[in-house]
């Protein structure tokens, strides 16, 4: 093994062991980018064996490719050296996410009021995909109207959300639009694709501790959480949104209640900037909406539940 | 300073208008597509009238999936899903208003921008100079409920887990 060699399998070892977020096999990444470059001046026959001796070769060596891609930034090579991100690695990334959104905007001092949404916010949790991640549920202290998920579990509702909320049914729309995106990754997805871009950077190679590893990850503050998800990703999350509410025996009408509302009766726009520059409008949700749920939920019994809305103190 | 005032009033005028318009009164809104209206809330009850695409309707309450409304001399329910829903005066305020100044404050409508002074916000400049919080998010996470805590609240309120199929994306997306 020559020097080349060590400092590779260090490099790797070196990720695992500080369980960084490292979501991307940097160098499978390196050789998908690089090392076509380096490989011209190495000599053809020494070829591993395996992928993963591959790995451990740190840019030295490639496997055989086409010649004629070896110049060309090879996407599709990229992409294979993305590697699951672990649940735990995907926790520390919400929660790092999470304790920024919760810097701007605490929680709302009522502890009735949190345990209350909480258990609401299980109960759907406990419906989805993702039944088994500890999920951590919050009004936060912000008269803006919106709500946030952040990977892992975190889910995040205003005050001035939650304030206009009229039944349980309707806080269950909003949390299960929340939970939808957890359950599909939709913001993970998004920091893996920004990885990708920015990978001659270099970004997660040096030997740092975890949360400036996870920070870096997620650019400055909570950021990811203005900068919104694509228009696709929205709609997703509203249909599944729907379903989840529904499967927890609410009446389905609870989120199509809450998007009418905010459309038409907002009347501080200022506090619906965000939520407009990072959702599709309201009016465009519900009418997409409305074109998936059709009849489907006539006979659809569930619960409103206005009674046992908490209201804040 | 002076010249500013006739239109600040305006925009106070504006303001009391749409408080007004909130605290009750009546609320409208727009038939989105044609609907029947229907004698209850549900299908199969008894047919009372039609809705156009365009309508103008009063809104009196909701349940559910449906909308008690007032339309063309008929009291009776159609689809929340068939519905824009607006405060009466709220979207002229916008309209004539807000295409202008809306522009150059960035919000809709005149009557608006008064209300939010001093109002806690939360920008994407603020989300982007967040500091991490550990005391929050411990706090935060030591609220979480377990699932056993969450089924039983949930039964106390009468939820029961139903058995709900998916929607599928009514534009044929990539699944």
């Amino acid at each position: 093994m020559n020097a080349r060699q060590v400092r590779g399998l260090l490099l790797i070892l070196g990720i695992s062991l500080t369980g960084s977020v490292a979501a991307i096999d940097l160098d499978e990444l390196r050789r998908a980018i690089e090392g076509p470059k380096k490989e011209k001046k190495q000599e053809k026959t020494e070829q591993p064996a395996t992928k993963k001796d591959a790995a451990k070769d740190a840019g030295a060596a490639t496997p055989a490719t086409e010649p004629k891609k070896k110049d060309k930034f090879d996407l599709g090579k990229v992409l294979s050296a993305v590697r699951q991100i672990s649940v735990e690695e995907e926790i520390e990334i919400g929660r790092q996410i999470s304790g920024n959104l919760l810097g701007a905007a605490p929680l709302v001092a009522d502890g009735a009021l949190q345990a209350y949404v909480n258990r609401v916010g299980r109960w759907i949790a406990s419906q989805s995909g993702r039944s088994d991640l500890k999920w951590t549920f919050g009004v936060i202290d912000s008269d803006d109207i919106n709500a946030f998920a952040a990977p892992g579990g975190y889910i995040f509702i205003t005050k001035g959300l939650y304030a206009r909320l009229q039944d349980e049914a309707q806080l269950a729309g909003v949390l299960a639009h929340e939970i939808a995106h957890v359950q599909e990754k939709h913001h993970l997805k998004v920091l893996q694709k920004q990885q990708l871009m920015s990978v001659g950077s270099d970004a997660l190679s040096r030997k740092i501790k975890g949360q400036e590893v996870v920070q870096k990850l997620i650019g400055s503050g909570a950021e990811i959480l203005a900068r919104g998800l694509d228009k696709t990703a929205e709609f997703e999350a509203d249909r599944i949104g729907v379903v989840l509410a529904a499967r927890a025996g609410y009446d389905a009408f609870g989120l199509p209640a809450v998007l009418q509302d905010i459309g038409a009766n907002t009347q501080d726009a200022g506090s619906v900037a965000l939520l407009f520059k990072t959702h599709p409008h309201p009016d465009e949700r519900l009418s997409v909406l409305g074109d998936a749920m059709g009849q489907r939920f006539d006979d659809v019994k569930g619960k409103a539940l206005p009674e046992r809305l908490v209201r804040m103190r | 300073m002076t010249r500013l005032t006739p239109w600040l009033a305006a925009a106070g005028m504006a303001a009391a208008m749409l408080m007004s318009g909130a605290s009750g009164a009546q609320e409208i809104g727009t038939a989105l597509k044609p609907d029947e209206i229907k004698a209850e809330p549900f299908k199969d009850a008894k047919t009372l009238g039609k809705v156009a695409k365009g309508d103008r309707l009063e809104i009196v309450a909701r349940q559910s999936g449906w909308l008690q409304v007032k339309a063309g001399g008929k009291k009776g329910w159609v689809r929340l899903l068939s519905v824009r829903r607006g405060q009466a005066g709220q979207t002229n305020v916008a309209q004539e208003v807000g295409g202008v100044a809306g522009v150059a404050t960035g919000r809709t409508g005149t009557g608006q921008v008064v209300s939010t002074t001093g109002v806690r916000g939360l920008d994407a400049e603020e989300l982007k100079a967040a500091k991490f919080d550990e005391k929050q998010i411990a706090r935060a996470e030591s609220l979480a409920a377990s699932s056993e805590d969450a089924r039983k609240f949930a039964g106390q309120g009468g939820l029961a887990a139903q058995q709900i199929k998916s929607l599928p994306d009514p534009r044929g997306g990539a699944q």
